[in-house]
């Protein structure tokens, strides 16, 4: 899509081809994707601060009746808490639910995850400022709510000692580091800390406020309060970060993190950390894997789109967005965007990669919009893949809205088994010739089977976020992280879904909890959700690996015993 | 090593071993205490201030090329101001410079150290304009103005002389850093992004950068050429003219950015190494305007040009540098012109990109290509168009592993090459046409011709002023 900004090509889109692509859809029968934002009762908006960043939204079921809800953040406008009510409808429950202090703020990302393991998802709320008063250096803490079990929340900021962590902060994801069950958080952090009182604000700490920050590693202590562990763990890099998303790429059920910086070619690129768990440690292996990407990454998809056993990583941009695929363990990632049919120029934020048709394979979503305050309205993206290469879609299939997009989720909205896709979209700054608004787009057209997995952890996270899920279907074998955040300042549906295509049955289901433990179950129907409770015991292959070695050693000493008593005729 | 007792040949050796060691040991206690004390000319005094304003420059959050050239001429005015009373035959910019009609004169009859003075002075504007640096910066400028006064208290000099020089020197200072106030710049870092700004968006407009030095969405300082130049004529430059925008391939406005485009398919290892070198991003450099400030400080070291030399050539570099700058950003945004980025992605190549991020700002003209030529053209006139210089301000610097270039000093024979190659590092980077660089070097000089036009010494008169 080229960008051009005159009045005429605005006129184009607008009286053309934004018609035309409607009508292309209709006379091809239903589209795709249905748009269902109107009759859904999702009415939302992102209102940006000064031109800047957001918004995201996290899927998560609030209320444990099975149907998946939505937080989405609103910036200058409130965010909203949509319970899903079943039918595909959404009630805005925001009011009364004890989230209203984030009125209070400019809020940007969010993450859901069970903080104390009581079996209720909780909420954390990255914020850049207060919208209360005009601060000269804007920073504010994020929020931490509790679920109180009955459609309401808690704030539980100061109490989990987050109330001094003042920040400029952009995405939040959950990833259990230390595989001890309680749900961590990477938070990126876009301007550095400012610490001081506002009374000690003079023209030194004014020109400070826009350097790069660090970001906050948050380890959970016993589901009690979070404590940064960055420099702990030894990280100091500091960059313009809009967040990380927490990924196991090294195959070794630990969670890595991949980080994404702003200006990666003028400060800190991209970070890709390996967690050396056991230890309390994250090592960057960017450069020697090539993963030390200077661009300015925005959003991460994460998925194995060619059955490899390896996860590759989709990473948005300004122009080119880069597909890094994993060449083999512990090779150097190689970008292969333009070379499987991705080669576009845009501005993108929020991805996802979903098998959205059920043909097996990995579809992706872009969700494109425009830096402000210039606002030319550029269409998301929807690569069909077939066969290994991908197809610019969104006309045809009904996605190619040209609001400000921003962050972006999948989940299924009508448990009916495909993925449906909810776009954050921003409220315009200037004239735009288009409406901008959060899209909800539901699956009309996805033929083929489908397994859909919860995991239920007692040890580990109660959603097992971080933990992998893979499947044998034949010869194919399809992988999926539970997720804990990434898109762009968003949490996709911690429910894995996998298409089989014409398989009825899948052969089997490999659990590997984070920190090692698998449970398998095999012969599982399809079109149906599993869930999966974590099995009691050990976890982690370490312990495994020792138990088998000293079992074996002992039963060597016995084996070997019995046989020299035996030959030397010793009788009992 | 074996050691045999008595043998003699071990003897001597070890006594020749330990005669050695107490030599060396002497020799290294004595220097320790007799190290004759260093004591610093008046233009080691003067180039180290140089140095100070470029650290401080340099090391200071949110600076730009505006603000730091602004700088540069106060600071350049106040070391050639705090001497001038001193040197009969040099003439006081009291006067004669734009808003400037007084300044603190000397005690008549009064002795004054004028190194003295100077260093008073430096340490005074500098921690008033540049009141925004860090502590740490500040605890550097007191240090080495009391490392100068200890010199000058030490060396059985009269207190009271050098107590007024000190006093004389700050007063100085104080008096510009006053009349700077007015001048449209004061504390411009708090105004680098205007963020009610409405950009224009006709064809040919500059737009904010997608390939960009800085994570601002607005253009940085629009307002600053309504600032008050140092030199009257330089107020009164008429705007030079712009081709008029054309999208058609056989015009004149887009053989410009063609010929970017195809200089970008085939740039050299040098050009590239060119680009780099000069690039001067206010966040990891001393700015362009300092490079030109540190290229003077070069040439007087090699010439080791006495110190009321030093302190015209700083004036005469921080003044053209710092008109350069208003100038070239009036005009800026009078056209609004687009980058290379602009017209290229949208007319030539949708892919491209440019080998160097583009700066916050409309294209036309360049600022790189105005204040190189304006600090050239004041050059040439106190030294004469032929110079041997070395610049290694950026030697040392780790190489750029994502553009595969190193940093590597380099020579010039005159000091017009030094501005026609800054100008062209811009075309290599891909983010300047040859219009914007042409016009720049145009301007500038004629910027550079009204700053050496003012009155410097008695005995020049206007007719002896070098073109």
């Amino acid at each position: 899509m080229l960008l051009q900004k005159t009045k005429l090509r605005n006129f184009l889109i607008v009286f053309f081809v934004v018609p035309a692509s409607f009508g292309f859809t209709l006379i091809h029968g239903q589209p795709v994707f249905k748009d269902v934002t109107e009759e859904s009762g999702i009415h939302h908006q992102f209102a940006v601060f000064e031109g800047m960043f957001g918004g995201g939204a996290c899927v998560f079921d609030l209320n444990n009746d099975g149907l998946e809800d939505l937080y989405i953040t609103g910036g200058m406008n409130d965010d909203a808490l949509y319970l899903n009510t079943g039918n595909g409808m959404f009630k805005d429950i925001f009011k009364n639910s004890g989230l209203e202090k984030t009125s209070h703020y400019v809020t940007q990302g969010v993450a859901g995850a069970d903080i104390n393991k009581d079996g209720w998802v909780d909420l954390f709320i990255t914020t850049i400022t207060t919208r209360d008063s005009v601060k000269v250096i804007p920073r504010a803490e994020n929020l931490l709510f509790l679920n109180n079990g009955n459609s309401t929340f808690r704030d539980v900021t100061e109490e989990y000692g987050l109330k001094d962590l003042v920040s400029f902060s952009m995405g939040v994801s959950f990833g259990d580091i230390n595989a001890d069950g309680y749900p961590d958080a990477y938070i990126g952090n876009y301007f550095q800390d400012y610490e001081g009182q506002l009374s000690a604000i003079n023209d030194a700490t004014i020109v400070n406020a826009n350097a790069t920050s660090k970001g906050y590693l948050l380890r959970n202590v016993n589901g009690q309060s979070f404590s940064n562990v960055y420099s702990d763990y030894g990280l100091s890099y500091k960059g313009f970060g809009f967040g990380g998303t927490f990924t196991d790429f090294d195959n070794d059920y630990d969670v890595d993190l991949l980080v994404n910086h702003d200006f990666g070619y003028k400060a800190s690129p991209n970070f890709f950390l390996e967690n050396k768990y056991p230890d309390n440690e994250y090592m960057n292996r960017a450069k020697e894997l090539a993963m030390d990407l200077k661009i300015n990454a925005m959003g991460t998809a994460v998925g194995d789109y060619n059955f490899d056993g390896m996860l590759d990583y989709y990473v948005t941009n300004i122009r080119f967005n880069r597909f890094m695929v994993s060449q083999g363990e512990g090779k150097a990632y190689a970008d292969k965007s333009k070379e499987l049919g991705m080669g576009y120029v845009s501005i993108s934020w929020g991805t996802n990669f979903a098998d959205f048709d059920h043909d097996t394979d990995l579809d992706l979503f872009v969700a494109n919009g425009d830096l402000n305050p210039n606002d030319v309205p550029m269409a998301d993206y929807f690569f069909e893949n077939n066969n290994g290469m991908f197809t610019e879609k969104a006309p045809a299939v009904g996605l190619n809205d040209y609001g400000i997009g921003r962050g972006s989720v999948v989940f299924d909205m009508d448990n009916d088994g495909d993925l449906d896709l909810l776009v954050i979209n921003q409220k315009p700054v200037l004239n735009y010739p288009v409406n901008s608004q959060t899209h909800l787009y539901r699956n009309d057209a996805a033929k083929g089977n489908w397994l859909k997995v919860a995991l239920k952890g007692i040890d580990s996270d109660t959603h097992g976020i971080g933990s992998r899920v893979e499947i044998v279907v034949g010869k194919i074998k399809m992988i999926r992280e539970i997720d804990g955040g990434s898109s762009h300042l968003s949490q996709n549906s911690t429910i894995a879904h996998f298409g089989l295509g014409a398989a009825t049955a899948v052969d089997s289901v490999i659990v590997t909890w984070t920190g090692g433990k698998k449970q398998v179950l095999v012969n599982q129907p399809a079109n149906k959700m599993l869930v999966i409770t974590e099995a009691p015991g050990e976890k982690g292959n370490k312990k495994a690996i020792v138990g088998v070695v000293v079992g074996t050693m002992l039963m060597a000493i016995v084996l070997v015993r019995y046989f020299i008593t035996r030959r030397k005729g010793y009788k009992t | 090593m074996m050691i045999h007792t008595g043998d003699s040949k071990y003897i001597l050796r070890t006594s020749l071993f330990v005669l050695a060691i107490t030599l060396f040991v002497g020799v290294l206690f004595t220097q320790c205490m007799e190290e004759p004390k260093k004591n610093f000319s008046g233009q080691e005094v003067a180039n180290a201030w140089a140095d100070m304003a470029l650290y401080i420059t340099r090391h200071t959050p949110a600076n730009s090329p505006t603000f730091a050239s602004r700088c540069f001429g106060y600071i350049g005015v106040t070391m050639y101001e705090s001497m001038v009373h001193g040197y009969s035959d040099y003439v006081s910019l009291a006067g004669q410079l734009n808003g400037l009609d007084k300044l603190p004169l000397p005690q008549q009859g009064g002795q004054y150290n004028w190194i003295a003075s100077l260093n008073a002075g430096q340490a005074e504007i500098l921690r008033t304009i540049y009141i925004q640096t860090s502590d740490i910066n500040k605890h550097k400028i007191d240090s080495l103005e009391s490392l100068f006064v200890n010199q000058f208290k030490g060396d059985g000099a009269d207190a009271e002389i050098i107590e007024r020089s000190i006093q004389y020197g700050k007063s100085v200072a104080a008096a510009i850093f006053e009349w700077s106030k007015t001048d449209g710049g004061h504390r411009g870092y708090l105004q680098n992004f205007d963020k009610t700004l409405v950009i224009p968006t006709t064809p040919g407009s500059w737009e904010p950068p997608l390939y960009g030095q800085s994570f601002s969405h607005f253009p940085l300082h629009p307002h600053w050429g309504k600032n008050r130049p140092f030199v009257k004529p330089n107020a009164e430059l008429p705007a030079p003219k712009l081709i008029g925008y054309n999208k058609g391939s056989g015009s004149d406005y887009y053989s410009q950015f063609k010929r970017v485009y195809e200089k970008s398919q085939s740039l050299t290892q040098e050009e590239k190494e060119t680009a780099l070198w000069w690039g001067d991003d206010p966040s990891d450099t001393f700015t362009p305007p300092g490079h030109s400030y540190y290229l003077g400080s070069l040439v007087l070291r090699k010439t080791n040009a006495e110190p009321i030399i030093c302190a015209e050539t700083y004036a005469r570099i921080g003044i053209a540098v710092a008109d350069a700058f208003i100038n070239c950003w009036k005009w800026k945004y009078q056209f609004y012109s687009e980058r290379p980025s602009s017209f290229i992605s949208r007319n030539i190549d949708e892919r491209w990109q440019s080998f160097w991020p583009d700066p916050p700002f409309p294209a036309f003209p360049s600022g790189h290509a105005t204040q190189a030529a304006a600090a050239a053209t004041v050059m040439i006139d106190l030294f004469g168009a032929e110079m041997n210089i070395v610049d290694s301000a950026h030697w040392g610097r780790s190489r750029d592993e994502l553009r595969n270039v190193d940093f590597k000093p380099r020579t010039f024979t005159s000091f017009w090459q030094v501005a026609e190659e800054t100008a062209n590092s811009r075309f290599y980077g891909g983010i300047h046409c040859p219009m914007d660089n042409e016009v720049g070097l145009a301007e500038g000089t004629k910027m550079g011709k009204n700053v050496n036009l003012l009155k410097w010494k008695k005995s020049e008169t206007y007719a002896t002023a070098k073109d």
